[in-house]
């Protein structure tokens, strides 16, 4: 019982966005059209909009992968010295890492805007993952940062009595024992990032470069005097397709990053 | 050897300053100007107007109880439901695995994305949920049309949404609670709601505190969920003090105002966190006097 | 050997002429970009084209903007604040030209199209292009707000607010319709649209004087009015979640006797497959006996903005896009409303077009919201407090006073500069 309570609860909505995707329009308002009549016309309309609706998933994926690349080269080294520094300093600079992580991201944008225009960073999806590295560095670094510590601090002084340095140690010690940890902390990045809103709404005003969240937000129908409920809802699909893919895939991962760094951190 | 870690830490510390704390002295030098359409954009310095003029602005204070109602029901929901949700996907189910990917998947949906979803299944007259009332011979609710009703279906969006992050943070607390406590509540023939009241909820207290900061934040700054499903209204009754920092800037072009807008939001916001962290201290100095 | 070196000078020196030659017609070709919300992209899109082969050293661009109109607003602005826009036109509503102006995005129209340009625009098509002794903006398609109205159900459109009541509850009562009159009553631009034609219909005003007026007996009863219709059940509780879809989704499927609406949904409800084709007609908004039938003008406009690098050729392909020849078509095949007189009184549009006529009458009552750059805080008060009447939350006197005051501190405080 509960399960199936859970289980509607969780894919209830999304089940009936798939239904309203594949009905056409006027069958929606208990329209002219048969009943049981069937479409591909809102998919065939968004893959063949101008831009296509799939270049907005490319936008997003190009921008999720570029911030993780940018949020991990920062937050590793960055955790990896929390861990090591001893308690005053990592007890301080984590409370304030964890303030930065529970800061609501939307009072940035009008100072980031103000960023893009000066830095001229608007409608890059490069420059993109500048400020989302900033908003997910905070959130990384607490993950890593447990990781680390997780690691027993013999390990690291056997490498150090072999003469490796700081780096070597890095390198070839410490990090392949994170992987795991790296690879949940890159799929919670990713993930914010591919549903990041106000900010992407700010600096992207190019159509054909926009990502997912405000592109969804801008579909526009064929006439401004009926709602594209169709489109929307196919867009829903379309949109999170990929991310429920991934979290079938790797959701051991996510759970278990989740799990370990949030608490320890 | 520590200049070294330092170092290492450096870039990323900067970084954070850069995207964090630069913006809010920003907004600080900014609410002391009068920067508007009036001011053809630039900048001219007004003295504290800016704050006499949010001191003064009902819709401010209006929007800051609407925020503080909107977090506090959303967050008592969804530590609710996420602490249920958690119990039951702790328990040994056959098929456990599949059933923690599927109710973990809203919260990997974008937010826009499910709000344009609501703004339909809420739709009166057309929406399921109204045909629905309407079947079982029930009046159709103004879900989205009744400011009494309307933040309740944003509470209900948002829980929808991240609850499924707060059962998770909580799930993996119910794992490291040792099982041989529940062992030796149940040969003191304690019942389930008993061990439950005495052994979980208190073990699981530091994890529930965790979910709760994290999520107070981010419902004290809800946005992309309130302009997408209604956009304020009905008569302001959904309006976040994000979307009224965001419709001073980009719809009335009056930055300065709307980043003292912003730096209110982030006092009410330091207030809350301040008020909640004093009363875990109290909570916890009282509970050990007990003991 | 030599054959050979001579043959290679050859085809390199063809090879750096044609690069030149490709370098100069790189130049010689001026990209123009326009930002228009989706559906007027769609519209305009053949004409674009037609455009294109008749100007080669042009290349004009459409960008499909989003569907609503304030989110179209939203991603202009947004582009404009991070400076140097990727647009040299904007297709915009007319109550957004005095921010864009005040704003110093926009460059006067005056000096490329003549101080003359207004002359051949319809009466009501000519208000809100110019502000502050500048042109500022053409319009392309002209737009004002219409009663539509079941002329299956009833032998003529009512008049008066009483009339419309009248023949709402009759048609209810005999089960025709659920519900008597749709409109825009969502927290939205919308609502103010709607609020402007009842304040004329009951002999209000919004500003006068520039100075707000609404407090007056005519303000507190038009907007009682519109709390009204929800209490007698003629207009359903849900109107304040209304925008224009909405209330067309209702009047479309046969539930309501009238609705408020745009030009456009004409074409919409005879569309072959319309439930209402030949049932629908048009006309001015009701109002109390001596006062007029007020039209709200939102016609959409091409202005330029301040920061093209192709002025020249972003003004040819306005003046294109503007002309008769072009609104004729837009006419024919879209069904959006011209701005150019003669085109109201063209044999073939109105032998396709039979209602052309009124809608000329409507856009002569057309009414204006305030010019002003602070229109978007103005029209929020207005919305915000209106939309609260209609759900009830507020009595419309006190909402008018407290609404009146608020107006009145907005336009002394405006942007915190006193």
């Amino acid at each position: 019982m509960a399960r199936l309570a859970l289980l509607i609860w969780s894919i209830g909505p999304m089940l009936w966005q798939l239904y309203t995707s594949l009905r056409p329009t006027d069958a929606l308002t208990g329209g002219a059209s048969g009943e049981r009549a069937w479409t591909l016309e809102h998919y065939l309309q968004l893959l063949q909009g101008d831009p296509p609706f799939l270049i907005y998933l490319l936008n997003s994926a190009v921008v999720g992968a570029s911030s993780t690349v940018l949020t991990l080269l920062l937050a590793v080294p960055c955790a990896y010295a929390l861990s090591r520094i001893g308690r005053t300093a990592s007890l301080t600079l984590s409370l304030l890492v964890a303030g930065a992580a529970a800061f609501p991201a939307v009072l940035l944008f009008l100072a980031l805007l103000e960023v893009a225009r000066d830095w001229h960073l608007a409608n890059n999806l490069l420059a993109l993952s500048l400020p989302y590295a900033g908003l997910s560095l905070p959130l990384a670094i607490l993950l890593l940062q447990a990781s680390f510590r997780d690691i027993p601090l013999e390990l690291e002084e056997a490498a150090v009595m072999e003469g490796m340095d700081l780096w070597q140690r890095l390198r070839w010690v410490l990090l392949p024992l994170m992987t795991p940890a790296m690879a949940s902390a890159s799929l919670l990045i990713f993930i914010f990032c591919w549903n990041e809103y106000p900010i992407a709404l700010t600096w992207l005003s190019r159509s054909d470069l926009l990502t997912l969240a405000p592109a969804i937000a801008r579909i526009g129908g064929s006439s401004v005097y009926t709602i594209p409920y169709g489109a929307f809802a196919a867009a829903t699909v379309i949109g999170s397709a990929p991310l429920i893919l991934l979290m079938l895939l790797f959701q051991r991962q996510i759970v278990s990053g989740l799990t370990q760094g949030a608490i320890k951190g | 050897m520590r200049w070294k870690l330092w170092l290492l830490m450096a870039p990323a510390l900067i970084w954070l300053l850069a995207v964090f704390a630069a913006p809010m002295l920003h907004y600080a030098w900014l609410s002391t100007q009068a920067q508007t359409v009036l001011t053809g954009l630039q900048p001219r310095p007004v003295g504290a107007q800016q704050w006499l003029r949010l001191w003064n602005d009902a819709r401010f204070w209006q929007d800051t109880w609407q925020t503080l109602r909107f977090s506090s029901a959303s967050l008592g929901l969804e530590m609710m439901l996420g602490l249920a949700i958690a119990l039951l996907l702790n328990q040994p189910l056959r098929g456990r695995g599949t059933l923690r990917t599927i109710s973990l998947l809203p919260w990997a949906l974008p937010t826009t994305v499910m709000a344009l979803g609501w703004r339909w299944i809420f739709n009166d007259p057309y929406g399921p949920i109204n045909q629905l009332l309407r079947q079982l011979g029930l009046e159709s609710a103004g879900f989205l049309s009744d400011p009494a009703i309307t933040w309740l279906t944003a509470v209900w969006a948002d829980t929808w949404k991240t609850t499924p992050f707060v059962a998770l943070l909580l799930l993996a607390g119910l794992q490291n609670i040792p099982a041989d406590l529940y062992e030796a509540a149940a040969l003191e023939g304690a019942a389930a709601w008993q061990s439950l009241r005495r052994i979980t909820l208190p073990l699981l207290a530091p994890y529930l505190l965790i979910a709760l900061l994290f999520r107070l934040a981010q419902a004290l700054g809800v946005f992309d969920l309130i302009q997408v499903l209604t956009g304020g209204g009905p008569a302001g009754s959904t309006e976040s003090l994000a979307l009224y920092a965001y419709l001073n800037a980009m719809r009335f072009l009056d930055f300065g105002y709307s980043a003292t807008v912003m730096l209110g939001s982030f006092a009410v916001l330091l207030a809350v966190v301040g008020l909640a962290a004093l009363f875990f201290q109290w909570s916890r100095t009282a509970s050990e006097e007990l003991r | 050997m030599r054959i050979g070196r001579y043959l290679a000078l050859a085809l390199l020196l063809l090879l750096g002429f044609s690069l030149c030659l490709w370098v100069r017609a790189q130049t010689f070709v001026q990209p123009v970009s326009v930002l228009m919300p989706a559906p007027f992209a769609d519209a305009t899109a053949e004409l674009v084209g037609a455009f294109n082969r008749s100007h080669p050293r042009i290349r004009l661009s459409v960008t499909r903007g989003p569907l609503e109109t304030e989110a179209v607003s939203d991603l202009a602005v947004s582009s404009l604040l991070l400076g140097d826009s990727p647009y040299d036109l904007l297709l915009m509503d007319v109550t957004w030209t005095p921010k864009y102006a005040a704003a110093g995005w926009l460059e006067p129209l005056e000096g490329w199209l003549g101080a003359e340009a207004l002359a051949d625009l319809a009466t009501g098509a000519e208000l809100g292009n110019a502000f502050d002794d500048h042109l500022w903006r053409f319009p392309l398609v002209a737009d004002m707000g219409l009663l539509y109205w079941r002329s299956d159900l009833m032998d003529a459109p009512p008049r008066t607010p009483e009339q419309l009541e009248q023949i709402s509850r009759r048609l209810q009562a005999e089960g025709e319709v659920n519900w008597g009159y749709v409109w825009q009553g969502r927290q939205y631009e919308g609502l103010s649209c709607v609020v402007v034609e009842m304040l004329r219909g009951f002999g209000g005003h919004w500003l006068e004087n520039g100075q707000p007026s609404l407090d007056s007996t005519a303000a507190v009863k038009a907007v009682t009015w519109l709390r009204h219709l929800v209490e007698a059940g003629i207009t359903p509780p849900t109107v304040a979640n209304m925008t224009e879809p909405e209330a067309l989704q209702v009047f479309q499927a046969g539930d309501a006797a009238f609705m408020r609406n745009w030009p456009y949904a004409w074409a919409e409800l005879n569309k072959p497959e319309s439930l209402l084709r030949g049932k629908v007609g048009i006309t001015t908004m009701v109002s109390e006996a001596g006062e007029p039938h007020a039209a709200t003008q939102g016609s959409w406009g091409l202005a330029l903005l301040a920061g093209s690098r192709h002025k020249a050729a972003a003004v040819e392909a306005l003046r294109y896009l503007t002309s008769v020849e072009a609104q004729k078509q837009l006419n024919l095949n879209w069904g959006y409303t011209p701005t150019r007189l003669s085109l109201f009184d063209d044999p073939e549009l109105l032998a396709i077009n039979p209602v052309l006529s009124e809608l000329k009458q409507a856009l002569s009552d057309a009414v204006l919201r305030p010019l002003t750059p602070v229109y978007a805080q103005l029209s929020d008060l207005l919305y915000r407090d209106v939309n609260n009447v209609i759900t009830g939350g507020i009595l419309p006197e006190p909402a008018m006073a407290e609404l009146q005051s608020n107006s009145e501190r907005l336009l002394v405080t405006a942007g915190g500069l006193t």
